[in-house]
């Protein structure tokens, strides 16, 4: 060798987590160092900048005036019960809106996983060095991280203006800040696996996506169909990732995650069908 | 231990068959030429060898190794055919997370980042991106990275097919300069570079294997006759058959291309022929280009097909 290499001697083990590790870091030079990355950025950026000042300010506005004016029975009667769900007014309208809108999101950054690579035949190079595993689990860690981070920036911006109208909130918003966080982050999981093992399947992002668009539709459609029928079959619909996003809005903070075994569920039933459509698969 | 070892290796795509039962054994050497026509199967044996597709049959070690494992990361290496860099990211970053996933450092991935480039003479380049540079500059830089780390096999599927004369001799320097430390293989049309550069010939035809031909041995053991091709300049054809024909120890002589014959002769211990062919043309103040003991790498793989 005509350099030094420093995992030469390592386990097989830390080998791949070290590779793992490589790929998922370069997820994140993909966001930040591309055009077209720093064009999802932006539009990510814009999207919350309107639904922050817009959506969840003026939510929150409409919460505090209305809760003392209105008996919590009226509010729920008319459907905005969930607004309610969380201490602190902003967070409330944060949590309804990011819990169907982060989805949304995740389908369109995490399309690309393995697709465009596949397609030019990039993939190629990196099979040469690195392991159909440790790209598959590689590039869902990246984007997992990215999701992550994203998530975290836009509670900490709603973390500021929560405070900017009541500094005495702080304690309550700082535990609203990691509830939600925890439980964004596993509702996205499943989203970012569906789309791994779709990446993993396609030659194209856009492809990707319309798939992904398809098989919500018709497994929501289906399952509900076969659940109508044969009951005893329910358990399948839990396969289809937000299936309990209307059940999670309407619990309170403390017991949220208390639905988690379902996003994890779907997460690994996801990432098991993936690695073998990415196993299997010709490059 | 072999370097590659096949046992009834097929590969079957819908209903084509592309590759057909091919058994061969290769140990580490110098250079080795894969031949064969278009659709021969040389980019699926290629692809296999690599990990990129699986055989349908048949088995397939690489040092000692399934295709694809992770002991042979870094220990392999190639240029896939019509593979293409991410046009998003600069061959720097490219090149360094290959090194990086080979396990160098980002310091050390940079400077093999830099070696490799340098290489192909391709320093300059190492902060552009792919889509601004030339379809040959893009090509060597899918060779540089090849060679990252020094692999000890590099796969090279039609390396200097689209590359202008300097640069691909420029390649040629390179597989021959690496050639002690790393076993190259070689897909290529270019039948007089192989020719130059290998020592050993897979000719595959069809997805059969058709022969495979060491180079290095310009004697058939179990065949007494020896050959000598010869390409002339300026001499008449007739007159030039008829002059080398009497010769002692000459059997034939056969007219191939435009001034090049193919002369058959069984040894004698007297008087060497190739001196005596020489003797000749001075004699009668002929000119030669070359003249090469044996036959041609074309001669001998498409002799049967005259």
């Amino acid at each position: 060798m005509s350099t030094s290499i420093s995992t030469e001697q390592s386990s097989p083990y830390a080998k791949f987590l070290h590779s793992l590790w490589v790929i998922a870091q370069f997820e994140l030079v993909r966001l930040f160092a591309t055009r077209r990355g720093l064009l999802t950025l932006f539009t990510f950026s814009v999207v919350w900048y309107f639904l922050l000042t817009k959506g969840v300010m003026a939510a929150a506005n409409f919460i505090q005036q209305n809760t003392s004016a209105m008996p919590n029975a009226l509010l729920n009667s008319a459907g905005l019960g969930t607004f309610l769900t969380w201490p602190v007014a902003e967070f409330s309208a944060y949590w309804t809106f990011s819990l169907y809108l982060f989805p949304i999101f995740s389908l369109l950054f995490s399309a690309d996983q393995t697709a465009s690579d596949r397609d030019r035949g990039s993939l190629r190079f990196l099979m040469l060095r690195s392991s159909r595993d440790c790209v598959f689990f590689g590039r869902f860690a990246g984007q997992m991280i990215i999701q992550s981070a994203l998530v975290m920036v836009t509670l900490l911006s709603t973390l500021i203006v929560a405070l900017t109208h009541n500094m005495e909130s702080i304690a309550a918003s700082l535990q609203c800040v990691l509830m939600i966080a925890a439980n964004l982050i596993l509702v996205l999981l499943p989203f970012t696996a569906l789309m791994a093992l779709l990446s993993a399947a396609v030659r194209s992002p856009l492809q990707a996506m319309i798939l992904a668009l398809l098989v919500l539709l018709i497994l929501s459609s289906v399952f509900s169909s076969i659940n109508y029928r044969w009951p005893m079959l329910e358990f399948l619909t839990y396969l289809i990732p937000g299936i309990h996003l209307n059940e999670l809005r309407e619990l309170p903070p403390t017991e949220t995650l208390s639905l988690a075994y379902i996003p994890i569920f779907q997460t690994l039933f996801l990432l098991f069908v993936g690695r073998f459509v990415m196993a299997k698969g010709a490059l | 231990m072999s370097l590659i070892q096949c046992q009834g290796l097929s590969k079957r795509f819908a209903d084509k068959t592309v590759l057909h039962d091919l058994c061969f054994e290769l140990p580490a050497s110098q250079p080795i030429a894969l031949v064969g026509p278009n659709g021969a199967g040389k980019t699926t044996l290629f692809s296999i060898l690599c990990g990129y597709i699986r055989p349908t049959s048949g088995n397939v070690r690489i040092l000692g190794h399934k295709p694809g494992s992770a002991e042979l990361f870094g220990r392999i290496s190639a240029l896939p055919q019509d593979a293409q860099l991410d046009p998003r990211f600069s061959i720097c970053r490219q090149l360094m997370l290959f090194a990086q996933l080979q396990g160098f450092n980002k310091r050390a991935a940079r400077q093999e980042a830099e070696r490799v480039l340098s290489l192909m003479q391709l320093e300059d380049v190492i902060q552009q991106k792919p889509a601004t540079l030339s379809h040959g500059m893009r090509k060597r830089v899918a060779i540089a990275q090849a060679l990252i780390g020094n692999p000890e096999l590099v796969l090279l599927d039609e390396p200097t097919a689209g590359l202008d004369p300097v640069n691909a001799r420029n390649i040629r320097d390179i597989v021959h300069q690496h050639s002690d430390n790393t076993t190259f293989i070689i897909s290529s049309h270019n039948l007089s570079e192989l020719e130059q550069l290998c020592d050993t010939v897979l000719h595959l035809n069809n997805g059969h294997l058709q022969q495979q031909v060491d180079l290095t041995r310009t004697q058939d053991t179990n065949n007494p006759v020896s050959f000598l091709t010869i390409h002339m300049d300026n001499c008449p054809s007739d007159a030039f058959i008829q002059r080398v024909s009497a010769l002692a120890g000459v059997n034939s002589v056969e007219p191939r291309q435009k001034n090049q014959f193919v002369i058959s002769y069984q040894p004698i211990n007297t008087s060497p022929l190739d001196q005596q062919l020489l003797m000749c043309i001075k004699d009668n103040q002929w000119e030669y280009r070359q003249l090469i003991k044996g036959k041609t790498l074309e001669e001998q793989l498409f002799a049967s097909e005259r």
